[in-house]
Parts: C-alpha cells; structure tokens; sequence
C-alpha cells in the first residue's frame, strides 16, 4: 500500500511539475529564450491568487480566468517592448537580460509582500479523498486536473488554431515563416504572452500548494528546468513526461535512499539525458 | 540556478569590453577607471576615519535575501532596536565620553561563502569595531574562522550548534544554548504527560542547526527509552515531502519530530494534513516560535510543540539597556507593531552585551573588550548570561512550548509555565 501511495503522489506531483514547467518550454522551445523569469512570474500568480482569497474571499479556481489574460498582457508587452529587441543577440545577452528582469521583479515582489512565507488555507480545507488506504488531497487533485487541462488547452491552441500554426511554423523554419507572411515579432510576442499567462495559471494553483513568496521563485525555475530537459523541447507531452518522470524519481528515490538524496538523483538524470538524450524523452524538432 | 546568471553577466561584460576597445583604448580607460576607484576609495576611508572618532561601529552580515531572508531581517530589527536604544541614552559610555552606535549592515545573499567575505571585507574595508555573527550555525561557524583571524569579537545571534563552538576560538560567543537544552525537557515533558509515546520518527532539513538538533532528538529520545523508528534528512529546497511522509505514516509513530525553517515546516505540515497524518505529539523546530508560522498555518498550527531560546511570557529582570523583559517586549512591540520572537531577542541582546562589555573594558580595544565579554556574569531580559570556556551561553533554561488557541503556550520551565501539555495533531 505504501508503494501505491508514493507512486500516487508522485503522479500527482508531476502533474504540477508539468504544470510548472510548460509556459517555460513553450517559450524556450519557440523563441530560444532561456526565460529566468519564469519562476517570479510563477509566484506573482501565486501572490494573485492569495490576495484574491485574502481580501476578497475568492477561491483560485476564480481567479483563473483573470490570471490568463492579465499575465497573457503582461508577458506580451514584456516581449514587444524589451525581448524582441535582443532576440537575435548571442543566448548569452537574452539570458542576462532575463535575468535582469527577475531581479527586477523578485526584488518589487519582496518589497511589497516582504520576505515572509504566505499560505493560502481555505476555508474550511478541502481534505482528502481516501481509496483503498490510499489517499490524495482534494486541492491537489483538483489543481491536477486543471493543469491537465491547460496542457490539453495549449495542444489545442497549437493543433488547431491559425495562432497556434503560425507559433509552431516559426519554430520550424522563422525564414520560412517570414516568407509566407507571418508576422514574426507578434507571433514571439504572442508566444511569450501565452507561456506567462500559464506560468501565472499555474502559480494561481501552485498557491493552494506550496508556502507563498517571492524566494520560492529559483526552485520553481530549478524544476521547469530539469522537466524540459527530461521530457524534452518541442513538445507538449514533453512537459508532462518530463514532470512525470522527474516526480517518480524523486517519489521513488526518496523513499528508496532518502530524501536527502531525492534531488541529486534528479539532477544526475539530467546529466545522464543531457549525455545519452540531449533531445529528451519526446523532444522533437517542431512544437507540435 | 539564480546565481548563475551573475558570473555570466560579468563574462559578457568583460568579453564585450574586449570586442568594443582596441588595446591602447581599453589601457586608457582602465588607468582612469582605476584612478577613481582610488580617489572614491581613499575617500571613504578618510571619511570613514572621521567618524570613526565618535562612532562604534559594528558589524552585521545578514541574508537580507534569499531563502534565510525572513529570519535575517528580524535579527536586523533586534539590532536595530538596540542602536535604536543606546543612541537614544545617549550612546555608549566608554571611560566617560559617549560614542554613537553604527551598525554596518551587509547582505550576504543566504550564501555562506558571501558570508565569509562579508565578514573580511567588513573588518578590512569597513572599519567596523566588533561584530555580529551570521545567521544560523553554518554561515556563523564558517564566518568565524575569519573574525578570529583578525581577533574581532563576535557575538552570535542564531548559532546553537556545538560544532560553532568547538573550534577553540577565543574572540566568538554566542548567546544560544546547546541544542541538546532544547530537545532534552522537550523529551522529559513528552515522557511524563504521554507515557503512551513509544515510537518517534524523525525528518531533518539537511543544514547544520536542523540536523544538529535533529540528531540530540535521536540522542535524547533513545536515552529515554523510545524507539526511534525513522530518521531522515530532507534537501535543502524540497518541495514535496509526501513520499517521506507517507513512509512515515506507515511506521505509525506517536511522537513525530520535524526540523526545518518556516517555508519547510509550513509545507510539511500542510502535507501532513493531506497524507491525513495524525499523531498524538508533533514537534516542529524551528517554525512555531515564529508569528508568521502560526499565522500561516492556521489551524493545522494547533497543538504543535516546540522549543526555542526565548519567550515574551518570561520575566527577568536584567541590568542591560532594555532592562526588564516586559520592558523589552513594550518597546518593541512599539517601534514594529508586532511581538518579539527569539531570534529578534537574541539579536538585541547581543548589541545589550557588547555595550555592558564596552563600558566595563572602558575601552575599545578589542582584547579588553573580548576579556570583559568572557567575564560577563549578569542578567539581561534575555535571562542569565554567563559564557562558557568555548564562548557558548551556559546559564539559559530554554523554554518548551505549544501552539494553543493560536498562541504559544510555556509549558516548560516551571517559573514561567503558562499550561498543560494537549496531546492530539490531526
């Protein structure tokens, strides 16, 4: 039973860590934009979420559908007004002028929220649901399956609409895409509005969660990192094989040699990946 | 992963200098950045020896940010509070005249190697006098072995681990008891009113004090006879602890002992919760002395025991500035609209020592102020101050607490117990 317990969590866990990481693949995969501000901007829609439920009694689930477009804006003017203009300089300068960005707003998020660890308790707490002695938290189950769902939204979006075509087309040949009269710099824009809307959505969930603060940000950057590697770029289903690999590891790990050694046995599959399979578990060439 | 973009930053800012200067260009510009770093260098020191006449200066390196930032920005309001106080008296008596408090703050970033720099460049660059140790065991312990180079007196304000101080030091002190102060009553009080408590299971943050007391538990607990059925150390920056409460869960522990910072202890008690984890004794160090750990949790807060150095509900009567506890208490409460907890104490008490051995030495000299700190016999509103041979703090009785009706409740020591021991944390 202990077996089936760690192996729920940690299936549950990697939906969340799919949930984490997929706004950072879809940005990193298109725009070739390593985005270090990802982890604050994850946060930022957690400290939505506890603010809204604070101050106004609303539930996150409510809170949603205001996180998407507000951070949708926000991502897209933070790429029109700034990314776009270093786009074609060397990774290094738009790693460092991401990084900037960061700082900028981890260090406006301490100065107003302070340093202080948040938690989001409702009231009263969802509890947990218990199936032959095993037993999986509601709020967790239910950010689950809105995560799931924002993976199969954002599938859709790039299958099926014209926006979607035109994202992925430039990820497959930007000169092609050029060509055929796709408007570049509003599709990067679009593309890095749509990863922070879900970087935000899924720090709208991840507050029901984890404690609350701005410090909080590098593990979130340190997992959306690990997950794209492990399940590779290009792909939506990446994301979630990579959470899903990355939280059976360390599930597993934990239990088997420690928790203590849980995260170096993630990070030593990263480095046996970044050998063996640079390209990750489903890592292909085009974003879907 | 944060840190790595810094050197990358500097990489490019240095390869582009390359690119954008010939030779004899970027020689130019390097003699004239240089010549006025120079000029603002000597500058500051010259204005730094001004001051220097009217001023002690002491030394705070402290992580104003990252993960340890909350515990280093309360030690920060302790010994602002102080500089506050002793400022406001007038400032420091040193054989008759008057000397302002300064209290150089630096950011170390929670990294303990910035710690150790922090702490050189404030005694070589800074001009500082004395100096405050760095947050917790680790940082403290590390930045030491530089303070001792250059015989700064240093008091530490959040380092209990014996590992601090058995280095042989001379110039460190430190007003925490060892951890075994700590676990050692918790055990004896859990043995008395829970005689039902047999098996105790164990989850460590894997950091130099959250082990260190996670270890004297172990000690503590085999030594009164219980069975320690799990003991685990979980990373630094876990952000899922539910496969090792799960396992623990199936060991069926009565007494479950976690340690950790706020962030993890919040996090594992929410987990608890989830995983549904019940047991009649749940020990969180070092959270629940913290305001914004029972706010945080809220009720899932309830019943959970701890231990820390220090408690608002004590009542000494001290000679240092602040006088008695109750005093201590009022004035901070009225400069930071909040109660004190044991680290915000600890700071203030440490600029309350250094002043009373000030004023003794009559001096500044470091040596007789270093003998007069080793001397100290006295009490504080921090309790009884009395340092042992290795510089650690011997003469505190650390009290036992549980969160009742969200509010800390003394249990243990005797004279200042405000209830009994609930059993239950579901």
């Amino acid at each position: 039973m202990l077996a089936a317990q760690i192996i729920i969590n940690a299936l549950v866990l990697g939906c969340l860590y799919a949930c984490i990481a997929i706004g950072f693949s879809l940005v990193w995969g298109v725009l070739n934009v390593i985005n270090l501000i990802h982890g604050s901007i994850i946060v930022l829609g957690a400290y939505l979420a506890w603010g809204a439920y604070q101050s106004m009694a609303i539930s996150p689930w409510y809170v949603l559908p205001v996180a998407v477009p507000v951070f949708f804006v926000f991502g897209y003017l933070l790429q029109r007004l700034l990314l776009n203009r270093v786009l074609h300089a060397p990774v290094l300068v738009t790693l460092t002028l991401t990084f900037g960005l960061d700082l900028i707003l981890n260090n406006a998020m301490i100065y107003f929220f302070k340093a202080d660890y948040r938690k989001l308790t409702l009231k009263p707490p969802m509890g947990s649901v218990s199936l032959f002695h095993v037993v999986v938290p509601v709020d967790r189950l239910i950010a689950t399956v809105l995560a799931l769902a924002l993976t199969g939204l954002l599938y859709l979006l790039l299958r099926h609409s014209r926006i979607g075509r035109a994202i992925v087309a430039v990820r497959l040949d930007r000169d092609a895409a050029i060509l055929m009269g796709v408007d570049v710099r509003s599709i990067y824009a679009i593309a890095f509005g749509i990863g922070a809307a879900l970087a935000g959505c899924a720090g709208v969930l991840m507050a029901l969660i984890f404690p609350i603060s701005a410090l909080t940000s590098s593990s979130y950057l340190d997992k959306a990192f690990v997950v794209c590697v492990l399940g590779g770029l290009g792909s939506v289903s990446g994301a979630l094989a990579g959470g899903l690999l990355l939280a059976l590891v360390e599930g597993i790990g934990s239990a088997a040699i420690g928790p203590a050694y849980a995260t170096t046995l993630s990070f030593a599959l990263l480095i046996v990946f970044l050998l063996f399979r640079p390209q990750g578990l489903l890592g292909r060439k085009g974003f879907e | 992963m944060s840190d790595l973009p810094c050197w990358i930053a500097v990489t490019i800012a240095g390869s582009e200098m390359g690119v954008w200067m010939s030779g004899s260009k970027l020689i130019h510009w390097s003699a004239v950045l240089g010549t006025a770093v120079m000029a603002i260098a000597s500058w500051s020191a010259s204005g730094s020896t001004v001051r220097a006449e009217d001023v002690i200066r002491f030394g705070a390196p402290l992580p104003l940010t990252g993960p340890l930032a909350p515990e280093g920005i309360k030690q920060q309001q302790g010994y602002d509070l102080w500089a506050e106080q002793a400022n406001k008296a007038g400032g420091i008596s040193v054989g008759g005249k008057k000397y302002k408090v300064e209290i150089v703050y630096a950011d170390y970033q929670s990294s303990t190697p910035r710690a150790v720099q922090t702490t050189e460049q404030m005694i070589t660059q800074d001009n500082i006098n004395f100096l405050f140790g760095a947050f917790g065991s680790g940082a403290a312990k590390a930045a030491s072995t530089v303070s001792e180079k250059y015989k700064v007196p240093t008091i530490a304000a959040a380092a209990s681990s014996s590992q601090v101080y058995d280095q042989g030091y001379k110039y460190l002190f430190g007003t925490f008891t060892p951890n075994d102060t700590l676990t050692t009553p918790l055990t004896q009080i859990i043995k008395a009113k829970a005689p039902d408590v047999k098996k105790v299971a164990i989850l460590a943050r894997n950091d130099l004090f959250p082990l260190a007391i996670a270890q004297e538990m172990e000690k503590s607990a085999k030594a009164n006879g219980l069975e320690v059925v799990y003991f685990e150390k979980y990373a630094i920056g876990t952000l899922d602890h539910s496969a090792a409460l799960s396992q623990i869960k199936s060991l069926d522990p009565q007494w479950i002992f976690i340690t950790g910072y706020i962030n993890d202890l919040l996090l594992a008690r929410k987990q608890m919760v989830d995983q549904e984890l019940k047991a009649p004794v749940v020990t969180m160090i070092a959270g629940p002395a913290y305001q914004d750990f029972i706010e945080s949790a809220g009720e899932s807060a309830e019943n959970v025991t701890s231990a820390s150095w220090w408690h608002p509900a004590e009542r000494y009567d001290g000679k240092d500035i602040f006088g008695s506890t109750e005093n201590f208490v009022k004035l901070f409460h009225d400069k930071y609209k909040s109660d004190p907890d044991y680290g915000q104490a600890s700071a203030a008490v440490c600029g309350a020592l250094f002043q009373m051995a000030i004023e003794r030495a009559g001096s500044l000299d470091r040596d007789k102020v270093r003998d007069e700190l080793a001397k100290l016999d006295v009490v504080t509103f921090w309790g009884p101050v009395k340092f042992g041979p290795n510089g650690q703090i011997n003469s505190l009785e650390p009290p036992v607490f549980q969160i009742q009706g969200s509010k800390p409740v003394v249990l243990f020591p005797l004279a200042i117990k405000q209830g009994e021991l609930k059993l239950g944390v579901n």
